[in-house]
């Protein structure tokens, strides 16, 4: 019994990383993935969905709806800003950087202004479960399953729906799509505003979590994007998950014994080690293998 | 020495008519002169504006002539000014511990950089990969020093001291003269126009049209036999070295560091200085390094909470409408031949 529950807890240790890296990453990547645009601005805008579920929270409203509430706000700002600024910077990768990234000063900066230093926090909604010596808080074992329902939901957005086959042709080929009739432009706006709705929804899942403060962006950044660079961006979804599975391989022990800064420290040494092995990330690699699978098949 | 001088009016800059260098010499001398005017503190303080150019001109260097970008050049400034501190402030009473502490400083920059452009150029990564790595090692680098108050981070005699900084950081002194006020502003002066002119040759250089090469088309300049990962870690390295001189002069100047100096805002500012000036030109960016510092110790007498925003705005508008940089598009755009005579572009791509 014991030795089941220490099983248990260590696994639970391990998804609730791979959740974290993995919900933290996700709206970067679909964005990286189709549009080959690294959005900077990807943590506050995460600080915009706690900000919005803190708000909206503290009206009364029930916890779930303030996170669907925090994906649409900010997938409407995504839209605009899409619309405005990144719109003007495809196929310029580095100009992009730099510009998401004023926009991120902007938004950090202006929340503190407008808002104060710090917003209400949000106590994590659910109890804690026990088992043998262990104790295990029902909140995040419901964002695991959030985490895997997203990723179940992304692959049948992508693969069954006419958005889905749309925007994978204007990712493979962009001129091509156009000319059969794909409004290119549209799935642009539609899937920047999707990446930043993930990212809202992600900040507001988290908020409970942490302290929501004008710069709590800042602490999603190194995870989020050491996750991308190790994940790459041949396919977006095979890549979000397995480098937020192999990250959390390398977090989930080296957090245990030497405390999450070391943690942290050490996902940027797997990072380098990875991206020396496997330039492309871990998505390449897997699309390769199975490409061979499937030409033997 | 005709060689050298033939590579420093060499294609790769603006300004290079025979009026151009009349003014350069004009403007340097003026400014050898002028501090006789100015008080010891004012002198100190125009110090300020000239030290942060070589990290510019480093990242203009990466970014602008070898097409690499970076957001952690502060990392090796931060790196820079905390090894001298420590090394420095370990030999006080020893005529040469500066100058030892400089050394070490720039080393430990040198290394570090070399270690992870190893496995960035060396892994053939994505173009985007480098600014996010960069950027992560800083902030990491920040978490990591901010945390390190307390006893246990003593290093000799020399107390870390966490989000509070390092403070009592020793001059610059070689043997017996310790350089501070006037000495100082001359000492920064004459780093910073070595530097720029140094660079200049550089990217004059045959090494520099390889540099030119990469940036435009990496796997042509790998057929026609270069080895572009060995050169992509050199210019980073020379570039981590250059943001380490900027940490040297800047613990130099003020006798301490925070761990702020390695944060997100700090990080901002290199990328800033170089895009508003313009990437492709070192003296665009030497200028507007300068304005962009004079305007910022201006404004953070005031209006501190402001600053981020304006230096955001700024990148997002300079970014939309001036894509090459404020000072490079004045220098190609303006309509009058004398101007042109002065800055000696041509319309249109040069060399």
């Amino acid at each position: 019994m014991e030795s089941f529950a220490t099983i248990v807890s260590i696994l639970y240790q391990f998804a609730t990383n791979g959740a974290f890296l993995l919900l933290s990453a996700l709206g970067l990547i679909v964005i990286l993935g189709m549009m080959n645009i690294i959005n900077l601005a990807h943590g506050e805008l995460m600080m915009m969905g706690a900000y919005t579920a803190s708000i909206a929270w503290h009206r009364g409203v029930p916890f779930w709806l303030c996170a669907i509430l925090a994906f649409v706000v900010v997938a409407l700002f995504g839209a605009l800003l899409e619309r405005t600024v990144v719109r003007r910077f495809y196929g310029r990768e580095l100009g992009a950087l730099v510009v998401t990234w004023g926009i991120s000063l902007i938004l950090s900066q202006g929340a503190l202004m407008v808002f104060g230093p710090f917003l209400p926090a949000i106590p994590i909604p659910g109890g804690s479960i026990a088992l043998g010596q262990y104790s295990f808080s029902v909140y995040w074992l419901i964002v695991i399953a959030l985490a895997c329902a997203l990723i179940a939901g992304l692959w049948s957005l992508y693969n069954y729906t006419t958005f889905g086959l749309q925007a994978r042709a204007a990712m493979q080929n962009p001129a091509m799509a156009t000319a059969l009739g794909v409004d290119t432009g549209r799935v642009y706006t539609l899937t920047f505003s999707l990446g930043a709705g993930l990212a809202g929804f992600s900040g507001a899942l988290f908020a409970p979590t942490v302290s929501i403060a004008p710069f709590m962006g800042q602490q999603f950044v190194a995870p989020a994007f050491i996750t991308v660079v190790v994940g790459g961006a041949t396919n977006v979804i095979t890549g979000a998950v397995g480098s937020s599975l192999l990250l959390s391989l390398v977090k989930t022990p080296v957090g245990f014994v030497f405390g999450a800064f070391v943690g942290t420290v050490a996902l940027l040494l797997a990072a380098l080690v990875i991206i020396r092995l496997m330039p492309d990330g871990v998505s390449a690699v897997l699309q390769r293998l199975v490409d061979r699978r499937n030409r033997f098949a | 020495m005709s060689h050298l001088l033939k590579l420093l009016t060499g294609p790769e800059d603006i300004g290079r008519s025979r009026w151009f260098w009349a003014v350069f010499v004009a403007v340097c001398t003026l400014l050898f002169v002028y501090p006789y005017w100015l008080s010891e503190f004012e002198a100190t303080n125009n110090a300020y504006y000239l030290l942060n150019v070589p990290i510019a001109l480093g990242l203009a260097l990466l970014w602008g002539y070898c097409g690499i970008l970076s957001f952690g050049q502060v990392a090796y400034f931060g790196i820079a000014g905390y090894v001298y501190g420590i090394v420095a402030g370990n030999m006080t009473g020893n005529a040469f511990g500066p100058l030892v502490g400089s050394l070490c400083g720039l080393a430990v920059c040198a290394i570090a950089a070399a270690m992870f452009g190893y496995f960035v150029f060396y892994g053939r990564v994505q173009n985007w990969i480098v600014p996010i790595l960069t950027l992560v090692l800083s902030l990491l680098l920040e978490t990591f020093l901010g945390q390190t108050a307390g006893y246990q981070w003593r290093i000799g005699t020399v107390q870390l001291g966490g989000y509070n900084g390092m403070t009592g950081i020793p001059s610059f002194q070689i043997g017996r003269f310790v350089i501070t006020g006037y000495s100082f502003y001359y000492y920064v002066l004459i780093i910073v126009v070595v530097a720029y002119l140094a660079m200049r040759i550089l990217v004059n250089s045959q090494y520099g049209k390889v540099m030119l090469a990469i940036r435009e088309d990496p796997i042509r300049t790998e057929l026609l036999g270069y080895d572009i990962r060995a050169r992509r870690l050199v210019v980073f390295v020379l570039a981590a070295i250059s943001a380490g001189v900027s940490g040297l002069l800047y613990v130099q100047w003020g006798n301490y560091i925070t761990p702020s100096q390695v944060g997100l805002l700090q990080a901002s500012l290199p990328v800033i200085w170089v895009a508003v000036g313009g990437r492709e030109s070192l003296l665009a960016v030497l200028l507007s390094t300068c304005a962009l510092n004079w305007l910022n110790y201006t404004l953070s007498s005031e209006g501190y909470q402001y600053a981020l925003i304006i230096i955001g705005v700024l990148l997002v508008v300079v970014m939309l409408f001036f894509p090459d940089g404020i000072i490079v598009t004045l220098a190609r755009d303006v309509p009058s031949r004398g101007w042109r005579a002065l800055v000696g572009l041509h319309k249109g791509k040069s060399g």
